[in-house]
């Protein structure tokens, strides 16, 4: 197994982390447990030493002399060899000591916390006790006795009390180093299998490609909770980038097939024209239609142009264009009534505006969009029909229609038509040499201005001339906003 | 030769079909979109279907899918401009005879037309001979016994046909339909006055000759001479 443990991964620092509160709380234990061992074991070493006492108080027995004192019988006492004792009588006279010492200084000082004092004998550690106890001696005789003051010092040596505190110390010390040590890789492992699902997930993710957009992530990842926005996030930008890859793929195509087609029509013509030796008139017949064809080429090559830049328009820095939706319309109308009455159809306008009504689009824009769908609308018309446009507010939206009295639009193309290339009846598209771009363009543009634009159509064989509405929304753009580029300056 | 044209861009189709005509003047059909092709092809007059794959209402492939569903083995050449291989793998295997991608020369796609046809009716070699008779169908010219015989161009298509043919009657009605596009009005007079003059100036170029053309009452034409030796193949 390999366990990543490069300095920045999680894994890495998770167990750094773990490990350095592990190593924090085994020193809070080893800290606790030197103060709770060291309070018992002198606890119950100065109980030990009270035993003592004790004993050594009930080796006090009457001397038998006539003054009447008393005497430390130490053949009764038998305590460890290196404990240290001294016996005073209430007068301050020694009643007895052990042999291994020298006895304390008269003026011994009395500890500060209860009757125990730190003392060096022999240059050894030892711990006293100071015991001020009274006892009742002979109580036989008559009188029942006499009660007696004494004073009584005994010690310990500590080093075996330390050593057993400091043993105890070692050994939670000891465990808790193990522990970590043995809790490190531990960890470690337990993290390398925990963070599995992430890593597969990364090499899914790693797996998609240009060629190859599948992503099917494990269903653990989307019920885990930390997995699942990554897991959704990963999917939905893939998803959103096939579909762009996808549009791109199918635009690329069908423009490399228009411009091929084109090319072959012109290539075709020049050789056709060569294939034979023909008249002067002949010739100049396919000089002709070699312009006509190279026009069209032409016209595809601009229209697509202008439907890539409408498509990719980011949003433009700088103040947003605003265009003037009646101006826009008027000069459309004005550009187009020539073909109009070529074609013998009448254009009616009727513009429900009262003031100045603003869109957020260039005004170019504008004008293209009005121009190609009333262009549209005009090459459907029979003649001696009426193309009729109307505009009006709806809401925060300007509402445009445009309706024609032509054969419509078959239910079949109807989704189609907004399709790139995409000609619905190609009849048609010979008649008017459309290029199939013209209704993608006003989309793009409607869509930049983020309106939007449908196409209405029920032809009736037994009813011609019910046409066809398009009908284009598009938000008003505010006021405010759209006049601002122009200060008013204070008049001087 | 009958040839079905399915392409919806009028301004090629129209070259198209002119130099088709024009070239080796085959009779052109021209179907503006997969639907009308397809209704075309059930005719089964073509000697050759030039199909576009971009098609409106039905797309080439579809058109070729349903062609190749009837047993139908016309020749089929497409035209394409799609890239890539996988696309022309699939034409291939979908029963596509040859390909040629957008913008092709105009001269290799009326070689290319010829050779389909002579392929789709048995011969490998643009000369073709039976008995004494040798027809070469690059130049359009006929050689009997090497005496070089000036035909016209109906003349020349109809010998063409049936020498694709050696010993199979062929109706007037076959003729008619492989000789003459959709345009024309159809006339087995037509064919009779032409199998006539063709039969005089086959035979008036030899002492003492053979017929050439025997007519089957009722039935049609059959070209009669005995086969010396294989076509060339």
């Amino acid at each position: 197994m390999k366990l990543p443990l490069h300095p920045r991964s999680i894994a890495f620092r998770l167990i750094v982390a773990v490990l350095a509160v592990e190593l924090a709380s085994a020193l809070v234990v080893v800290f606790l447990s030197y103060g709770y061992e060291r309070h018992s074991h002198f606890r119950s070493f100065d109980v030990m030493l009270h035993g003592r006492v004790d004993s050594i108080l009930g080796a006090v027995q009457d001397a038998d002399d006539p003054e009447k004192n008393v005497m430390l019988v130490q053949a009764d006492l038998h305590f460890p060899p290196d404990d240290i004792y001294e016996v005073y009588d209430a007068k301050g006279r020694l009643l007895g000591r052990s042999p291994n010492w020298q006895g304390a200084s008269p003026n011994l000082p009395a500890s500060d916390h209860g009757h125990h004092l730190q003392l060096d004998v022999n240059g050894r550690s030892y711990r006293l006790l100071r015991f001020q106890g009274s006892r009742t001696i002979d109580v036989a005789e008559p009188g029942g006795g006499k009660l007696r003051q004494f004073t009584i010092l005994y010690g310990a040596p500590t080093e075996h009390v330390w050593e057993a505190i400091l043993g105890s110390v070692e050994f939670y010390a000891a465990g808790s180093l193990l522990l970590l040590l043995v809790t490190g890789p531990l960890i470690a492992w337990l993290l390398h299998r925990g963070l599995l699902p992430l890593r597969q997930l990364a090499s899914l993710a790693s797996q998609v490609s240009v060629d190859s957009w599948q992503f099917s992530p494990p269903a653990s990842a989307h019920l885990t909770p930390e997995l699942a926005p990554l897991t959704l996030a990963i999917e939905s930008v893939l998803q959103r980038l096939e579909q762009s890859f996808t549009q791109q793929k199918t635009f690329v195509s069908d423009a490399a097939h228009e411009l091929k087609t084109a090319v072959a029509v012109i290539k075709s013509t020049l050789q056709l024209l060569g294939m034979k030796r023909r008249t002067i008139a002949e010739y100049q017949a396919g000089l002709e239609r070699c312009l006509a064809d190279s026009l069209r080429l032409e016209e595809i090559v601009v229209k697509m142009l202008t439907l890539a830049r409408e498509e990719n328009a980011a949003a433009a820095a700088g103040p947003r264009p605003a265009s003037d939706l009646t101006e826009c319309l008027d000069s459309a109308v004005a550009q187009l009534e020539t073909f109009a009455a070529l074609r013998g159809v009448k254009v009616e306008v009727a513009i429900a505006f009262s003031d100045v009504s603003l869109v957020p689009l260039p005004p170019e824009d504008c004008s293209l969009l009005f121009s190609n769908l009333i262009l549209n609308a005009l090459q459907h018309s029979p003649a001696e029909t009426l193309v009729e446009i109307r505009l009006a507010q709806k809401g925060g939206h300007a509402e445009l229609r445009i309706q024609d009295h032509g054969d419509g639009i078959d239910p079949a193309a109807l989704p189609h038509v907004f399709d790139r290339f995409y000609r619905g009846d190609p009849a048609r598209s010979r008649n008017t040499g459309g290029t199939g771009l013209g209704l993608a363009i006003c989309k793009a543009i409607a869509e930049k201005a983020g309106g939007a634009i449908e196409i209405a159509s029920q032809p009736d064989p037994d009813l011609p001339g019910q046409g066809t509405t398009v009908t284009v929304r598009l938000p008003l753009a505010r006021e405010a906003e759209a006049s601002q580029p122009q200060p008013v300056l204070p008049s001087a | 030769m009958r040839v079905l044209l399915v392409e919806d861009e009028v301004r090629l189709a129209d070259n198209l079909a002119a130099a088709l005509r024009d070239g080796p003047g085959f009779a052109v059909d021209w179907a503006e979109d997969g639907q009308v092709g397809d209704d075309c092809a059930c005719n089964r007059c073509y000697d050759l279907i030039i199909l576009d794959l971009m098609l409106p209402k039905l797309d080439g492939l579809s058109v070729l899918k349903r062609l190749r569903g009837r047993h139908d083995v016309t020749p089929v050449l497409i035209l394409t401009a799609k890239d890539g291989a996988d696309s022309i793998v699939q034409l291939l295997n979908a029963g596509a005879d040859d390909y040629l991608a957008k913008p092709f020369d105009l001269g290799e796609l009326i070689a290319r037309a010829k050779a389909l046809i002579r392929r789709g009716k048995g011969a490998a070699h643009p000369t073709l001979s039976v008995g004494s008779l040798e027809v070469n169908t690059l130049e359009q010219t006929v050689r009997r016994a090497g005496v070089l015989v000036e035909l016209s161009p109906t003349e020349y298509h109809i010998l063409e046909y049936l020498m694709h043919r050696p010993r199979v009657i062929v109706s007037k009605r076959e003729l008619l339909e492989h000789l003459y596009d959709y345009n024309w009005e159809h006339h087995s007079n037509v064919i009779e006055a032409h199998v006539s003059n063709l039969r005089k100036k086959l035979d008036g170029t030899l002492p003492e000759p053979a017929p050439v053309i025997e007519t089957m009452r009722g039935r049609g034409y059959r070209l009669a001479l005995e086969i010396t030796g294989e076509p060339l193949l």
